[in-house]
């Protein structure tokens, strides 16, 4: 409020006009209103990409959590999508996203943008951008640089790691370290270093083809309660990782992989593999 | 006066020479106090620190005015927000003053009325409309001022109170049904 004395006789513009003189009150320059305009579209933009990289990450960790084999690892699916959805990075998302928007709208027409129409585009943007970034491998190298670092949160990746270390649901994932000569086992070292003897006489010639391709598998056998160091495998799958940064160059194969119709026919599987299902709940293990 | 030059010349001038802001001062000093006055101002004192206040920061602020705005939108939204400090600094709720252009905003209740052959008429007095339109939250209260007394456009309010136009439309809407219900029972049904 002014504090100069009023003289009710004057007008208000010669009490303006005297207050622009008497505190030499000067239009602020140009550059300075262009400029915080720009910092704060800036800003709105940085949040915006920062919004892009959670996105990337989120998608990384989406597309990598093991959807095909969520029966095997979880009771159902919400049980599975509460473990397996990426919510540090959607949180990040929604945050920066917020930022951004909130930016933007202190830009100098932002308020003429209705909060779905900023929203939105913020949120198409992020995940254009992000999924561009997932395709070029970024998102592993995000979630691998960010998401180990929080103590209340462990990537679904690592998590994933977790859930394939459970031969009493018939469940094994490691790297397969080396094949017999016929074929019929194979040494996996699982993610915590320890080596499994696998015997690979029922696998069929597509899970023969995994194992013998080499690098990381996951292995669904015939559950055993007291296997320390064996399993007997019904299949087989090779490890994928979808958006890898630096795509592992496939392994030399261990041994020539038979021709296709080489199958093991369902009727030709031995009773301990039968009703075992890749896609399916895991059969009890005998004597649960 | 010289009513043949624009606002957005005026600017252009005032940036070179003080002076001639004063044109700009005397162009809206009366309107923008019936604005005050009409926001809840009621002390002639208050309403002319508020105007002083608002037109030191216009001229302030003068390179940040974008012509592709009116200067009048440019100038109410100052005003408006120096009106919302001063509110907040008095901790005070502001009393709308009813004029006779409040009968703009009745006429137009009467026309948004579901049965309008139940309402043939509106007679309230000022008092009562006052009452009804102080008891409105601030935000509805702000739009019907803006659209009924002030005679804004969707669009020029969007400008002054830096809202989308889409919420100010449907701000527009539920203050008249807010108003309507306010009212009830205080409307004379002929």
């Amino acid at each position: 409020m002014n504090n100069q004395p009023r003289n009710p006789e004057d007008s208000l513009t010669k009490r303006v006009l005297e207050q622009i003189e008497g505190e030499r009150v000067a239009p602020r320059p140009r550059w300075e209103f262009v400029l915080e305009n720009w910092f704060f579209w800036t800003l709105g933009g940085v949040a915006v990409a920062l919004g892009a990289f959670a996105a990337a990450a989120a998608l990384f960790e989406i597309a990598n959590a093991g959807w095909a084999f969520y029966a095997k690892t979880h009771p159902d699916l919400l049980t599975f999508f509460i473990q397996a959805a990426p919510f540090l990075w959607l949180i990040a998302l929604a945050v920066f996203i917020f930022v951004g928007y909130t930016n933007i709208r202190r830009t100098k027409r932002g308020y003429r943008y209705p909060f779905w129409i900023i929203a939105c585009g913020a949120v198409l943007t992020s995940i254009v951008l992000g999924t561009a970034l997932f395709a070029a491998g970024f998102g592993q190298e995000i979630d691998e640089a960010i998401g180990d670092h929080p103590p209340f949160y462990r990537p679904v990746v690592v998590e994933e790691h977790s859930w394939w270390e459970n031969p009493s649901r018939g469940l094994l994932g490691g790297m397969v370290v080396a094949v017999s000569g016929a074929n019929d086992s194979f040494t996996l070292q699982d993610f915590n270093g320890s080596s499994w003897t696998i015997d690979a006489s029922e696998l069929s010639t597509t899970s023969l083809a995994a194992v013998e391709r080499g690098g990381q598998v996951r292995v669904i056998g015939v559950p055993d309660p007291d296997a320390t160091s064996t399993l007997e495998a019904c299949y087989v799958f090779a490890w994928q990782t979808y958006g890898a940064h630096n795509p592992a160059p496939p392994p030399a194969p261990f041994a020539v992989i038979p021709p296709p119709n080489e199958t093991i026919a369902p009727a030709t599987r031995s009773d301990e593999c039968k009703g075992i299902r890749p896609y399916g709940p895991p059969r009890a293990a005998p004597g649960e | 006066m010289q009513p043949d030059v624009t606002d957005e010349q005026i600017v252009r001038r005032a940036l070179a020479d003080k002076e001639e802001f004063a044109l700009l001062i005397t162009r809206y000093e009366r309107k923008l106090a019936r604005y005050l006055e009409r926001l809840g101002v009621p002390a002639r004192e208050d309403r002319e620190d508020i105007l002083q206040n608002a037109f030191i920061k216009a001229y302030r602020n003068l390179n940040s005015f974008d012509p592709e705005l009116s200067f009048s939108s440019w100038m109410y939204r100052i005003v408006h927000n120096e009106a919302m400090s001063f509110f907040r600094a008095r901790r005070a709720r502001p009393t709308v003053h009813y004029d006779e252009e409040g009968n703009t905003l009745l006429a137009e209740m009467k026309d948004d009325a579901a049965d309008a052959s139940a309402i043939s008429d509106l007679r309230l007095s000022s008092a009562e409309l006052e009452k009804a339109l102080a008891v409105l939250p601030a935000r509805y209260r702000d739009v019907l001022l803006l659209r009924f007394f002030e005679d804004r456009s969707y669009t020029e309010m969007s400008d002054i109170l830096e809202l989308p136009v889409g919420t100010i439309s449907t701000l527009i809407h539920r203050a008249k049904r807010a108003l309507r219900e306010s009212l009830s029972g205080r409307i004379t049904y002929e």
